[in-house]
């Protein structure tokens, strides 16, 4: 093969953009070793001392509340999305499909802020749904939707819907609907078709999108911070409290690299269901 | 008669349970446009009257007015730059073949998969230790490197859409190396890079888990601002500027649909 | 006379592997000024490959390319000076016609009122004045193939390289180009290099055609002689449609040559003087579907053999009937018209004359 011109000018700023991510990461693996001194943002000699801090009871109950969080979040995604994935795809008017696809994508580009304010606005004692309840009789007192693990799910899910309507509309527009006609043709009725054919041919996107929503939702933060306020606590609040409230950058460091060991791990996990080829098609 | 009956009952459980998903996934934009224009303080359904004062305070406000150029500052640096690298490197993973391609590849697709805390926590780390603290620099890079992914990934689909025998054309018709990228494949490029431009400023001007860790007051973007004031205050200000964010989201998806194809910009098309 | 110019293209002992595939394997091959060659060849046979050579796009693993008298093995494509025409056309999208046509030419740095000039001549050549403005994704098939064909012929090209360029089109179409093509060569005098598949288009377009098969020739011959003296049972059976009879012995009787088949089938030939075949020698004997009538019974044919019909081909302007001929296998027959269907139904026997003059025979 001829050499290439030019390689120097594609590489090099690839190249400064990857070291710059592996440096900043290094920085936190190179912290989470380091001696806390309380009130000072210097940190002292080498250490282990952070990690075994994570075994303590209280910061225990927060992973697994995440994982909890994290799992409810992805499972319900799928089920909502896997209809709205499925009418965007096959929709028969392309108003339709558009339609659907503006309303199901445009969240995800609003920005958490504002959708986790919209959900206080919408969960709050004297938001929309109790107000609604209210003059509708339904309800005396206010329903306490804010500050609770469901609140918080309720609007996970809502965000990580668009991802995974994206992952599955991938899936099913790749499915070859004479398959479909084939399985029909057989004499499989509409929910034979789809229980013996679409969904086996879409399950890698279902596995995928699910284990992303998993991984996203392990390091969602405004969510929990603004929605669950202090009495729902994740990983991604309790960096927050470390770094940012307390300065104790080593114990952050460890949790931080925690929130990535599991995401990382979760998505590793995908590989004896999907390929790597997929995997890599799923979270781009 | 009966299978018609099935049939018609069972598409319209279908459409009545999509409708309502939908309903779910839009009300929360609905509730904040509705907010923004109501004339209390408190939250009420329906609204009483109609008016923009949450939108004259939201303007007023010195803190949104720095956060909106700060955001505006970071936006246009980090989505130029995601743009530059995302497409040379997008390219470079199309044509190219040396060692460590895939470590680089790994490397770079990574910030779909770090937590945004812990790829802000770094980078506010590496700033202190660089001694640039929290200045647009250290923003910019954070900003660049969460992008980048959705930069290269766009250009990257636009790439292998590229009917190789047209830059041979060129190279056939004469074109040195430099001449065929110059008016055959940037040119061709155009659109899938306008879309991952247009991703890239998105996601940029939006962040905020990120750039909660590496802002500081002087450089906080626009959601950091916002955070801080959803913290202290409870009137709809907040609900302004959102509704300000959603109809600009929406104006500006419904334009890449028209112009772009959403579906191709987010590689959901079979081809 | 004029004194023998320099040949167009020289390939010698020309190879490409790719990985383990030895797509073209030390062929040489002179193309002379002016005329057009064509290659012909089952798929995957290297023509392809062998074109990419000659445009720079493949650097072949051994031997030399010489284009106009000037070694081109290490010059990259853009200096080569060849005009190719892609079987995708590979117009530019985001340039209209004018500017698809104009490329190589402002390339090659030519002023603008040049460029005009020598666009218009192109596409008036092809055919498709006053289509200079219109967007190339608004044109028809054959109008995108005449655009890709006057972007590379505009520039001048020591060689026109052609890859399969009318296989996208629709028969109709691709026949009123075929015509198109060679009057298009007959005026420019374009030194070129058309690649098919299609043996008739080959035939009927060509100067010369080379015949290639796993990245070898096999033979390369003016269309007549090809069809009529193939140099080896590959040649024979690719080109046109041919009966290859089973193996036969030959001897010479007089100005005869007889041959024997299966141990008692008989035919005879007029002997050849090009003929070199020893007696007693095993021979394979090749007849067109042309050369076989159905026998009627005043003909006083010397080569008659029996057998029975099992199906007729009706074609239009002729009809291919297939015969069981026994000892000589299944044979096909061509005749014009239709009446053979009538004059020998199927199941029925019948006998036919099989002309040994036209045959090819090939040693064995
Ligand atoms: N880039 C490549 N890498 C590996 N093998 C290749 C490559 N290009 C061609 N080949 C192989 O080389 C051989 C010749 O290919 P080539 O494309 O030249 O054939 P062709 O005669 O043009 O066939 P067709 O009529 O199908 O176009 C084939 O076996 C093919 O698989
Ligand atoms: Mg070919």
């Amino acid at each position: 093969m001829r050499p290439r011109p030019f390689f120097l000018w594609f590489f090099l700023p690839s190249l400064a953009a990857a070291v710059l991510l592996v440096a900043a990461l290094g920085e936190i693996a190179q912290y989470a070793f380091r001696v806390f001194t309380p009130g000072s943002l210097e940190v002292g000699g080498f250490t282990l001392d952070n990690f075994a801090r994570l075994a303590r009871p209280i910061y225990l109950s927060v992973l697994g509340d995440t994982l909890l969080i994290s799992l409810a979040t992805s499972l319900f995604t799928l089920l909502l999305s896997y209809p709205v994935a499925y009418a965007m795809v096959r929709a028969k008017s392309d108003f339709l499909r558009s339609l659907i696809m503006l309303l199901a994508v445009t969240p995800l580009f609003t920005g958490e802020i504002v959708r986790t304010y919209a959900w206080i606005l919408v969960l709050g004692s004297n938001g929309f749904v109790n107000t609604v309840l209210k003059s509708a009789g339904l309800i005396g007192a206010p329903l306490g939707l804010l500050y609770t693990r469901f609140g918080v799910i309720v609007a996970l899910v809502q965000f990580s819907m668009p991802v995974m309507i994206i992952i599955l509309a991938t899936a099913l527009a790749h499915v070859d609907r004479n398959c479909e006609r084939a399985a029909a043709n057989l004499g499989a009725g509409p929910a034979q078709v789809f229980r013996h054919v679409t969904l086996p041919l879409t399950l890698p996107g279902v596995v995928s999108g699910t284990v992303v929503i998993f991984a996203w939702t392990m390091s969602a933060f405004s969510t929990p911070q603004l929605i669950g306020g202090g009495k729902v606590l994740m990983i991604s609040n309790l960096v927050y409290l470390q770094g940012l409230s307390s300065f104790n950058f080593p114990f952050a460091a460890v949790l931080s690299l925690l929130a990535l060991a599991v995401a990382m791990g979760s998505l590793g996990s995908m590989h004896p269901f999907v390929s790597r080829l997929e995997l890599k098609a799923a979270i781009n | 008669m009966s299978a018609r009956l099935a049939r018609g009952l069972r598409a319209s459980l279908f459409w009545g349970a999509v409708a309502l998903i939908l309903v779910y996934m839009t009300i929360p934009a609905f509730v904040v446009l509705m907010t923004s224009v109501s004339p209390s303080e408190l939250l009420e359904f329906p609204p009483s009257g109609f008016s923009f004062r949450w939108y004259e305070r939201a303007f007023s406000y010195p803190d949104f007015q720095n956060a909106f150029v700060n955001g505006l500052i970071v936006t246009a640096f980090a989505s130029s730059l995601s743009l530059l690298i995302g497409s040379a490197f997008a390219y470079l993973v199309d044509r190219y073949v040396f060692a460590g391609r895939a470590a680089l590849e790994a490397v770079l697709a990574s910030p779909l998969i770090i937590p945004h805390f812990t790829t802000g926590f770094g980078f506010l780390l590496l700033g202190a230790d660089l001694g640039l603290g929290q200045s647009y620099a250290v923003v910019i890079a954070t900003h660049v490197v969460l992008t980048l992914p959705f930069v290269s990934r766009t250009v990257y689909v636009s790439l292998r859409n590229l009917d190789p025998a047209l830059e041979r054309a060129a190279t056939n018709l004469g074109a040195s190396p430099f001449e065929v990228l110059k008016r055959v494949t940037l040119p061709l490029l155009r659109p899938g890079m306008v879309g991952g431009w247009l991703l890239a400023a998105i996601l940029s001007l939006t962040e905020f888990t990120a750039s909660l860790y590496v802002t500081a007051q002087r450089t906080q973007t626009l959601p950091v601002a916002m955070y801080t004031y959803v913290r202290e205050y409870t009137d709809p200000t907040i609900a302004a500027i959102s509704a300000l964010l959603i109809i600009f989201t929406t104006a500006l998806m419904l334009l890449a649909n028209r112009c772009l194809g959403l579906r191709r910009i987010l590689a959901i098309d079979v081809h | 006379m004029k004194a023998q110019a320099l040949p167009a293209v020289e390939l010698t002992r020309v190879s490409k592997n790719f990985d383990a595939v030895q797509a073209v394997r030390e062929l040489s091959l002179t193309i002379q000024k002016g005329e057009l060659l064509t290659l012909l060849g089952p798929s995957g046979c290297g023509k392809t490959t062998l074109l990419n050579m000659i445009a720079g796009f493949d650097v072949p693993s051994g031997g030399s390319i010489v284009i106009d008298g000037r070694d081109v093995t290490a010059v990259p494509p853009y200096r080569r000076e060849t005009g190719m025409v892609f079987q995708s056309y590979a117009l530019f999208p985001h340039m209209n016609v004018f500017e698809n046509v104009a490329f190589g030419l402002r390339m090659r740095k030519m002023a603008k009122l040049g460029i005009e000039r020598a666009v218009g001549r192109a596409l008036e050549m092809v055919k498709l004045e006053g289509f200079a403005s219109r967007r190339v994704g608004q044109l028809s098939g054959g109008q995108q193939q005449r655009v890709a064909l006057a972007r590379a012929i505009v520039i001048g090209p020591k060689v026109l390289l052609l890859d399969e360029p009318l296989s996208a089109l629709d028969k109709n179409l691709r026949r009123a180009m075929q015509l198109e093509l060679r009057e298009l060569h007959e005026r420019t005098g374009l030194t070129t290099v058309f690649v098919t598949h299609d043996q008739e288009e080959a035939l009927g377009l060509s100067d010369r055609i080379v015949v290639m098969s796993r990245g070898e020739i096999q033979q390369v011959a003016a269309p007549l002689e090809l069809y009529r003296s193939p140099a080896n049972g590959f040649v024979a059976s690719f080109i046109g449609e041919i009966n290859r009879l089973p193996p036969a012995r030959c001897r010479i009787e007089g100005d005869e040559a007889v041959f024997e088949i299966a141990g008692h089938v008989v035919l005879r030939a007029r002997r050849r003087e090009k003929l070199t075949i020893a007696e007693g020698q095993e021979t394979h004997l090749f007849v067109r579907p042309e050369h076989l009538t159905i026998a009627t019974s005043k003909s006083s044919a010397q080569n008659k053999v029996s057998c029975r019909v099992t199906t007729h081909l009706y074609q239009g302007a002729y009809t291919l009937t297939r015969v069981d001929a026994g000892p000589l296998g299944n044979l096909q027959l061509r005749a014009l018209g239709g009446e053979a269907i009538a004059a020998a139904p199927i199941g029925s026997q019948i006998e036919i004359d099989i002309d040994l003059d036209e045959a090819v025979i090939l040693a064995g």
